[in-house]
C-alpha cells in the first residue's frame, strides 16, 4: 500500500486535528467519514468530530499529550469504518432561478454553452446528498452536481449574496443560509429556513439528508 | 442595565466563545482577546466566561443605569468615569447614572469593558457571544448601536478601585521588537508543500498587518509564499489561528468570526496562548511567526492557567486583606 | 500554619490601634516583623517648613508593595509637584504581586511633593504623597 493510499493526519495548533481520507470525492467515501465520525464523536477528550468533504475534524475538549495513541485510533478507525448510509430525510426545496437573486443564470449558461432551461433542467434533476454543514451557521456542502454545469468560482467574491441564494462554485452547488460574501454564482434562490438558533437542533438539514430542487419560476 | 451613547466601528458583546457547534456551521465567535476578558471579568469576581463588550475603534461613551462593578482590560486607553481618569487595566465602580467616555486607545487593538455579574445577554447555544454571519447571540446578533441598553446581571462583588498589570508586560516574549507581535506557532497539514526556501521566508519575514483585516481574519501582506505546486483541499474544518496561503501567497490568520470550514492550503497555527496577541496587534504593524513543536504549545497553554491561576489568587488576597480593615 | 496576608493585616491593624509601633513574630520556618510607619505624624511635623496655619493631608499606602509613581505604559507619573487634584484621585500605584493598588488623595488640594522612592517597598500606612489641602 504506498502512502497516498494512508489518510493524512495533520494538526491545527492544540485545538484540533484534521483526518483526510485517501480516494474519490464521492458518496462511498463520505459514508465511511460519517461512519469515523460518529465513533470518534464518542472517544473521551474529543468536542465534536465534525465531517468535511471526505474529510473530519476533530476538536479537542482537553488536547491530548501524546498524539500517537489517537493517530493510531484514526488509522484503525478508517480502515474499519464501514459505510454508513444515514436514512437522511428527503427535501423537496421550491427554487426560484434567475431574477435579481439569481443573476448569474444567464452567465452560467452563456459559459456552459447551454440555454437557461437547460442550466434549470439539469440543476433540478439530480437527487442531491448533503455531504457536510460548514463555512456559516446552517451551511450545507451538496453532493451529485452534473459536471455540465460547472462554472470556475469568482475571481474576486461578492461583498454580498444574498441569504438563501442557490450558486455553483467549481463543480459543486449549494445554498447559503444567510446573507454574507461569496465567491459562488447565484443562479436562483430559495426562501426555506436552513438555521434557526431556537430549534433543538439549529440546522434544518444534516449529512445524509437528499434535497430534490422544485423548479417554481424561472424569470429570465 | 448600561445604555449605549455612542459608539464607532462593530462593539460586540463576547464571552470566550461557542466552542462545540462547529457540526452546524456554527464558528467560535468569542473575545479576540480572551487574556483581557478573563483578567476583567477576575477583577469584577465574574466567572471568567461571563460576557463583556468588545470595542475595537473609539469613541465610545455609556451610561450605568445603576451602581456597579466595571473593568477595562485589553489595549492601553485613556477613559474617564464621571469625570475621574482610569488607569490601563482597571477597575472601579460606576454609581448610577455615571458617563464612561473612552477617548483613546495609545495601544493595542481592543477593548474589554466587563461588569460586575456580566452583560446579562441570553445564552445562545451554549454562549453570549455575537454570530454576526447568523444574526443571533450577544445583542440581537449584531453590533452595538447608540441607544442599546444592555442588561447586567446582579453581582455582590467587592468595589474597591483595582488594577492589573497588563497582560503584555506578564506575558511579554523575548525579542519582540516595538511596533512587532510575535506569534509562536505549529506547522499545518501542507507546510512541506512549500519548498525550504519558502518556508525559510515565511519564518524571516516580518508580515504586515493590512487593512482588510478584523474579527474574521488578519490579511498579511509580505513576500509572496507560494507551494511547489498548486494546492487545491477539498473544503475541510478550520478553527481560529489557522493560517492559510491563497492563490497571491499572502497570508490569512482565521481569527473569531472565520467561517468553519476552507480549502485553502495551511502553512501553519498560531497556538491558543498566543492568539490573544494577535487580537491586540494593531493594523499596520507587523507579525513575525516562531515555529513552535506541539508538546511546547501544551506548555505554554499550561502557563497561560498558571498565570490565570496566580491572578485569581492575587485578588481574592487584596480583596480579604483589603475588607478585613 | 503559614502566615496569611490576612493575617498580616490585621496585625498590623491591632498595633496601629494599640500605639505599639513594631512586633517580630517567629515561628519555625518562618519569621514575620512588622513595622508601623509614623510617617504621617513625621508629615505635619513643626520641623517641616510649612505655615501654621496650613493644612496638609498625606496619602497613604493601604497595602503593602513595590511603590509606582507612573503606570508602566505611561511616561508620565500619576501626578507632580504643583499639580491640583480632586479628592479620591489616583496619586500612585502599589505593585503586589500582578495588581496595582490605587493610592488615593484622601482630599482635595495642590500636590506638595511625592514622598516615597519610585520602586521602594512600602507598608500599610507609608505616606506617599504629601497634599495642600484648599482651606
Amino acid at each position: 500500500m504506498t502512502t497516498t493510499d494512508r489518510p493524512r493526519i495533520s494538526l491545527l495548533g492544540t485545538s484540533a486535528l484534521l483526518f483526510e481520507a485517501p480516494g474519490a470525492f464521492d458518496l462511498p467515501h463520505q459514508r465511511r467519514i460519517w461512519a469515523l465520525a460518529a465513533t470518534a464523536s464518542k472517544w473521551p477528550g474529543i468536542r465534536e468530530a465534525i465531517p468535511g468533504i471526505t474529510n473530519m475534524m476533530l476538536t479537542f475538549e482537553t488536547p491530548p499529550r501524546e498524539l500517537d495513541a489517537l493517530i493510531a485510533a484514526l488509522n484503525d478507525g478508517w480502515d474499519a469504518a464501514d459505510s454508513l448510509a444515514i436514512g437522511g430525510r428527503e427535501i423537496r426545496l421550491p427554487v426560484t432561478y434567475g431574477g435579481e437573486i439569481g443573476s448569474s443564470l444567464q452567465s452560467v449558461a452563456d459559459h456552459c454553452g447551454l440555454s437557461v432551461d437547460d442550466v434549470v433542467s439539469i440543476h433540478a434533476a439530480p437527487l442531491y446528498t448533503v455531504f457536510a454543514l460548514g463555512s456559516h451557521p446552517g451551511y450545507c456542502y451538496l453532493g451529485g452536481m452534473d459536471p455540465r454545469i460547472t462554472m470556475p468560482r469568482r475571481q474576486t467574491p461578492l461583498q454580498r449574496s444574498a441569504g438563501g441564494s442557490v450558486s455553483i462554485g467549481g463543480s459543486q452547488t449549494g445554498i447559503s443560509a444567510s446573507p454574507g460574501p461569496s465567491g459562488w454564482h447565484a443562479i436562483g434562490h430559495t426562501s426555506w429556513t436552513f438555521f434557526d438558533p431556537s430549534w433543538p437542533t439549529p440546522a434544518a438539514l444534516a449529512p445524509g439528508d437528499t434535497i430534490r430542487f422544485e423548479i417554481e419560476r424561472v424569470i429570465r | 442595565m448600561i445604555e449605549i451613547l455612542s459608539v464607532t466601528g462593530p462593539a460586540s458583546v463576547q464571552d470566550l466563545g461557542r466552542f462545540d457547534q462547529y457540526r452546524f456551521g456554527v464558528g467560535t465567535s468569542g473575545a479576540m482577546d480572551d487574556v483581557a476578558l478573563r483578567a476583567g471579568n477576575i477583577l469584577v469576581g465574574n466567572d471568567e466566561n461571563a460576557a463583556g463588550i468588545e470595542i475595537p475603534m473609539l469613541p465610545f461613551k455609556l451610561r450605568f443605569g445603576r451602581g456597579m462593578a466595571f473593568a477595562l482590560t485589553g489595549a492601553d486607553v485613556e477613559a474617564e468615569i464621571a469625570g475621574r481618569v482610569i488607569p490601563p487595566w482597571w477597575r472601579s465602580h460606576a454609581r448610577a447614572g455615571d458617563i464612561l467616555t473612552i477617548k483613546a486607545m495609545p495601544r493595542g487593538a481592543r477593548l474589554y469593558l466587563t461588569v460586575g455579574g456580566g452583560i446579562d445577554v441570553p445564552m445562545v447555544l451554549g454562549s453570549r457571544s455575537t454570530q454576526f454571519r447568523g444574526e443571533f447571540g450577544g445583542w440581537r446578533g449584531r453590533p452595538l448601536q447608540p441607544g442599546d441598553i444592555l442588561p447586567c446581571a446582579v453581582s455582590t462583588s467587592t468595589i474597591g478601585e483595582l488594577g492589573v498589570e497588563p497582560a503584555e508586560i506578564t506575558l511579554a516574549r523575548p525579542n519582540t521588537g516595538a511596533d512587532e507581535t510575535i506569534v509562536r506557532v505549529v506547522i499545518a497539514g501542507e507546510y512541506d508543500g512549500f519548498d525550504a526556501a519558502t518556508q525559510a521566508l515565511f519564518w524571516s519575514s516580518s508580515w504586515k498587518i493590512t487593512p482588510q483585516s478584523n474579527r474574521y481574519g488578519y490579511r498579511l501582506q509580505g513576500p509572496a509564499v507560494k507551494p511547489k505546486a498548486p494546492i487545491e483541499k477539498r473544503s475541510h474544518g478550520i478553527v481560529p489561528g489557522v493560517i492559510q496561503i491563497p492563490p497571491n501567497g499572502q497570508p490569512i490568520i482565521q481569527m473569531r468570526d472565520a467561517q468553519t470550514s476552507g480549502g485553502y492550503p495551511k502553512i501553519a497555527t498560531v497556538i491558543g496562548a498566543d492568539l490573544w496577541r494577535v487580537g491586540q496587534a494593531r493594523l499596520g504593524s507587523r507579525l513575525r511567526f516562531e515555529q513552535t513543536a506541539y508538546a511546547d504549545a501544551l506548555a505554554a497553554e499550561a502557563e497561560m492557567s498558571v498565570y490565570l491561576d496566580r491572578l485569581r489568587t492575587n485578588v481574592r488576597l487584596v480583596e480579604e486583606s483589603r475588607t478585613c480593615r | 500554619m503559614p502566615i496569611e496576608l490576612t493575617d498580616i493585616a490585621r496585625l498590623a491593624q491591632i498595633l496601629e490601634r494599640s500605639g505599639v509601633d513594631t512586633i517580630e513574630i517567629e515561628e519555625p520556618g518562618q519569621s514575620l516583623k512588622l513595622v508601623v510607619d509614623t510617617g504621617p505624624r513625621m508629615a505635619v511635623s513643626p520641623t517641616l517648613a510649612v505655615p501654621a496655619d496650613d493644612h496638609s493631608v498625606v496619602a497613604k499606602a493601604d497595602v503593602a508593595g513595590h511603590f509606582l509613581a507612573a503606570h508602566p505604559w505611561r511616561d508620565k507619573p500619576l501626578v507632580a509637584q504643583g499639580q491640583c487634584i480632586e479628592a479620591g484621585a489616583i496619586v500612585g500605584l502599589v505593585k503586589i504581586g500582578l495588581l496595582y493598588a490605587p493610592i488615593v488623595a484622601p482630599a482635595a488640594g495642590t500636590v506638595d511633593a511625592v514622598i516615597a522612592e519610585p520602586g521602594a517597598t512600602i507598608g500599610y500606612g507609608t505616606p506617599v504623597v504629601r497634599i495642600r489641602t484648599l482651606s
